[in-house]
C-alpha cells in the first residue's frame, strides 16, 4: 500500500466516521435517557435524506435551507412518534421496558419503510452535488459536499455538546439520564424530556441523511447500512455513552475504509464482527463504556 | 393490587385425573391435539395443491415462531439475527447434501449442528451481559451470515442461489406436510419438556427477574446458554427443511424482514405459550396470501400490529385464549 492509497484511505474513514459519529451519538442519547435501543433510527435519516432531496431539488431551495428543513422535518417526526408511541408503552406496560421498547422500534422500523415504498416507490432519488466545487487537501481532490457534510456533522455534535451542557434543558436531558427518579424529584418533567431526546436524536439522523445526500441517494431502504454501522459503534464505545460514541464514530470509520480496501465485501463484516468479539471478550461494556445507568431491564 | 389479593375468592383446589396429568406434562392440550389431527387428516380435506402448500408454509413460519418464543418468551433475550440463523441451516442442509452427496436425512442434523454451534458462540459471548447484547451481537452475526453468503460466491454462488434437491424422489406437497409434521410435534414435545422440567423453571426465573434468580442460585449463563443454543439449532433444522421444501436458496433468506415475520408472529401469539405462535400464523399467513393484494402491504401489517399488541395487549392470543378458559371455567363453577 503506497502512501496516497493509506492518504485516500484515512480521509474516506475520517469522513465516513463523522456521519457515524452523528448517528451514532443520536443513538447513544436515546438510549442514555430512555434505555431504548432504537432500531428505527435507520428510518429517520431516510426521512431526512427525503425532505432535504424534495426541499432542494423539488422546491428548488437552497442547499442549506434544505438540510434545515430536513432537520426540522425529523425533529417533528421524532417528536410525533415519541408522543405516539413510547409514551403509551411506558404508562400501560412499565415491565420489561428494555426488551419492549426495542421490539417496538423494530416494528416502527418496518412500517416507516413500507410506508416510504408506498409514498415514494423504490425509485433512487439523489443529487449529483448540493455545491459545485472540490478541494485539494494534502495532493487529493475532495468533493466539497464531502466536506461540508463532514463539517456539519461537527457542528451539529459540537452545538448538541454545548446544549447539553449549559442549557438549563440540557441539563435537565443528563440529569435524566443519569438518575431518572433524582431527576423526576427535582421537579423536571419527566415526559417532555423524553419526547424532546428522542426529537434531538431523529434530528440527527436527519441531518446526517440530509447533508450526505449527494453521496447516497434517499430511498426506502437506504437506513440499513447507517444503521448497523451506529449501531456497531455505540456498543464498541459503550451503550448510551455519548462523548464515546464520538470518539468510536471515527473509529469504525477508519476501521471500515480500511478493511474494505483489504478484505472486500462480505469479509469485511466478518472484521467488524471479529473486533466486536474481541471487545466483547475483554471489555464488555465497550471501550468508553461507564455504569451511569443501571436501570436495565 | 392489594386488594384485588384480598378479595380474589378462594377456588378449592380441583382433583385432576391422572391422564389429565400426564396430557399436560407433555403438553398435549386440545388446541394441539386437535390442530395436529387436523393437519394429520389433511388428505381428506385439503385436495388442492395450493391449499396444501399454505398449510406447509403456515406450519413452517409457525414452528419457527415457537422456537423464537422459546428463547424470547422465557429467557426474555430476542434472537434478532433469527433470519440468518434459519439461513445457515439452509445453506449447510444444502451444501451437504450437493458437495458430500449424502441424504437430507444426514444434511438436516449437520444444519442443526452447525447452527447451535454458532449459536453456542454467541451466546458465550453475550449472554453473560443484559439481555438486550444477545439482541444486537446475534442480529451482527445474521447480517455477516447473510454479507459471506452473498460473497463466498465459490460455495454459494452469491446472489444467484443454490438450487436444492428434493428431501427424497418423488415427494409430493403432502409427502413434505407430513414430514414437517412430525418435525414440527417432535420439537414442540422436546422443548415442551424442557420448559416443564427444572431448567424450564430457570429459564422464567432468569427471565422474569435476572437479579432474583441469581440470588436464589441459579446459575443465568448456562441456563441463557442451553436455551439459545437449543434455539438456534431448532432454527437451523427447520431452515434445512424450508431448502429442501422450496428447492433453493439465496442469501435473502437471512433478511432482517423474516426476523421481523417470525417474532410478530411469536409476539401475537403470546410469549411463553411456544403454541401461540403457531396458531397466530395459522390464522395470517392463509389471510394474507388469499388476500394478494394485502402482499404489498403485509409488513405494514406486521409492523403496525407488533406495535399495537406491545403497547396495549403484551399478552397476545394466549392471552386472550387465558382469559376466555378462564372465564368458562368460572361460569361452570358457579353452576
Amino acid at each position: 500500500m503506497d502512501l496516497l492509497t493509506l492518504q485516500g484511505l484515512l480521509m474516506t474513514g475520517l469522513l465516513r466516521g463523522g456521519l457515524y459519529a452523528l448517528m451514532a451519538v443520536g443513538l447513544a442519547l436515546v438510549f442514555g435517557v430512555m434505555n431504548i435501543c432504537h432500531f428505527a433510527h435507520g428510518e429517520y435519516y431516510v426521512l431526512g435524506a427525503y425532505a432535504a432531496f424534495f426541499a432542494h431539488v423539488t422546491w428548488g431551495l437552497h442547499p442549506a435551507i434544505a438540510i434545515l428543513v430536513a432537520a426540522v422535518l425529523s425533529f417533528l417526526a421524532g417528536a410525533v412518534s415519541e408522543k405516539l408511541l413510547f409514551y403509551p408503552l411506558r404508562k400501560l406496560n412499565q415491565s420489561g421496558w428494555v426488551m419492549n421498547a426495542f421490539l417496538l422500534t423494530a416494528g416502527l422500523s418496518v412500517v416507516l419503510q413500507s410506508t416510504y415504498r408506498l409514498a415514494f416507490g423504490t425509485k433512487y432519488r439523489g443529487i449529483t452535488q448540493y455545491w459545485n466545487a472540490s478541494v485539494t487537501l494534502f495532493g487529493m481532490t475532495v468533493a466539497a459536499d464531502r466536506l461540508v457534510a463532514f463539517g456539519i456533522a461537527l457542528v451539529t455534535i459540537s452545538g448538541l455538546w454545548l446544549f447539553l451542557q449549559k442549557t438549563p434543558t440540557g441539563r435537565a436531558i443528563r440529569a435524566v439520564s443519569q438518575d431518572e427518579r433524582g431527576a423526576m424529584l427535582m421537579g423536571i418533567d419527566l415526559d417532555r424530556i423524553q419526547t424532546l431526546t428522542f426529537a434531538l436524536g431523529s434530528m440527527l439522523a436527519g441531518i446526517g441523511g440530509a447533508s450526505l445526500l449527494s453521496l447516497s441517494p434517499a430511498y426506502p431502504y437506504a437506513g440499513s447500512k447507517p444503521l448497523i454501522s451506529s449501531w456497531f459503534v455505540v456498543t464498541i464505545a459503550g451503550l448510551g455513552n455519548i462523548y464515546g460514541a464520538v470518539v468510536g464514530g471515527f473509529i469504525v470509520g477508519l476501521f471500515e475504509s480500511v478493511s474494505y480496501f483489504a478484505l472486500g465485501q462480505g469479509w469485511q463484516e466478518v472484521a467488524s464482527l471479529l473486533l466486536l468479539m474481541l471487545l466483547l471478550l475483554f471489555k464488555p461494556t465497550g471501550l468508553f463504556g461507564t455504569n451511569i445507568k443501571t436501570v436495565w431491564e | 393490587m392489594e386488594s384485588g389479593l384480598q378479595h380474589r375468592p378462594r377456588t378449592p383446589p380441583r382433583r385432576r385425573s391422572l391422564l389429565r396429568a400426564w396430557l399436560s406434562a407433555w403438553g398435549l392440550s386440545p388446541v394441539f391435539v386437535v390442530g395436529v389431527a387436523l393437519l394429520a387428516l389433511a388428505p381428506l380435506w385439503a385436495r388442492d395443491a395450493y391449499l396444501q402448500r399454505l398449510l406447509v408454509v403456515s406450519l413452517y413460519f409457525g414452528a419457527l415462531a415457537m422456537t423464537f418464543d422459546f428463547t424470547g418468551g422465557f429467557i426474555n433475550a430476542v434472537n434478532f439475527g433469527f433470519a440468518g440463523f434459519v439461513g445457515l441451516g439452509a445453506y449447510v442442509a444444502t451444501l451437504v447434501v450437493r458437495n458430500a452427496e449424502l441424504s437430507a436425512w444426514v444434511g438436516l442434523p449437520a444444519a442443526a449442528l452447525a447452527t447451535g454451534l454458532v449459536g453456542f458462540l454467541t451466546g458465550l459471548l453475550t449472554l453473560p451481559l443484559r439481555g438486550i447484547y444477545v439482541s444486537l451481537m446475534s442480529w451482527f452475526v445474521g447480517m455477516t451470515l447473510m454479507a459471506l453468503a452473498g460473497a463466498l460466491k465459490d460455495v454459494t454462488r452469491g446472489a444467484r442461489g443454490l438450487v436444492v434437491p428434493p428431501m427424497a424422489e418423488g415427494i409430493t406437497t403432502l409427502g413434505y406436510l407430513y414430514v414437517l409434521l412430525v418435525m414440527a410435534v417432535a420439537l414442540y414435545l422436546l422443548l415442551h419438556r424442557i420448559i416443564r422440567s427444572r431448567a424450564g423453571l430457570a429459564f422464567r426465573a432468569v427471565g422474569q427477574n435476572f437479579d432474583a434468580a441469581c440470588a436464589s442460585g441459579v446459575d443465568p449463563t448456562r441456563y441463557k446458554l442451553l436455551n439459545f443454543t437449543l434455539s438456534c439449532a431448532c432454527a437451523g433444522f427447520l431452515g434445512g427443511f424450508y431448502a429442501h421444501f422450496v428447492g433453493i436458496v439465496t442469501p435473502a433468506i437471512m433478511d432482517t424482514s423474516y426476523t421481523m415475520e417470525v417474532m410478530t408472529l411469536s409476539f401475537i401469539g403470546g410469549s411463553g405459550s411456544l403454541l401461540g405462535g403457531v396458531v397466530a400464523s395459522f390464522l395470517l399467513i392463509p389471510i394474507f396470501d388469499s388476500l394478494k393484494y394485502l402482499m404489498e402491504y403485509r409488513l405494514i401489517i406486521y409492523g403496525l400490529m407488533l406495535i399495537l399488541v406491545m403497547i396495549f395487549y403484551p399478552a397476545g392470543l394466549y392471552g386472550l385464549y387465558q382469559t376466555a378458559a378462564q372465564a368458562l371455567r368460572q361460569r361452570f363453577q358457579r353452576r
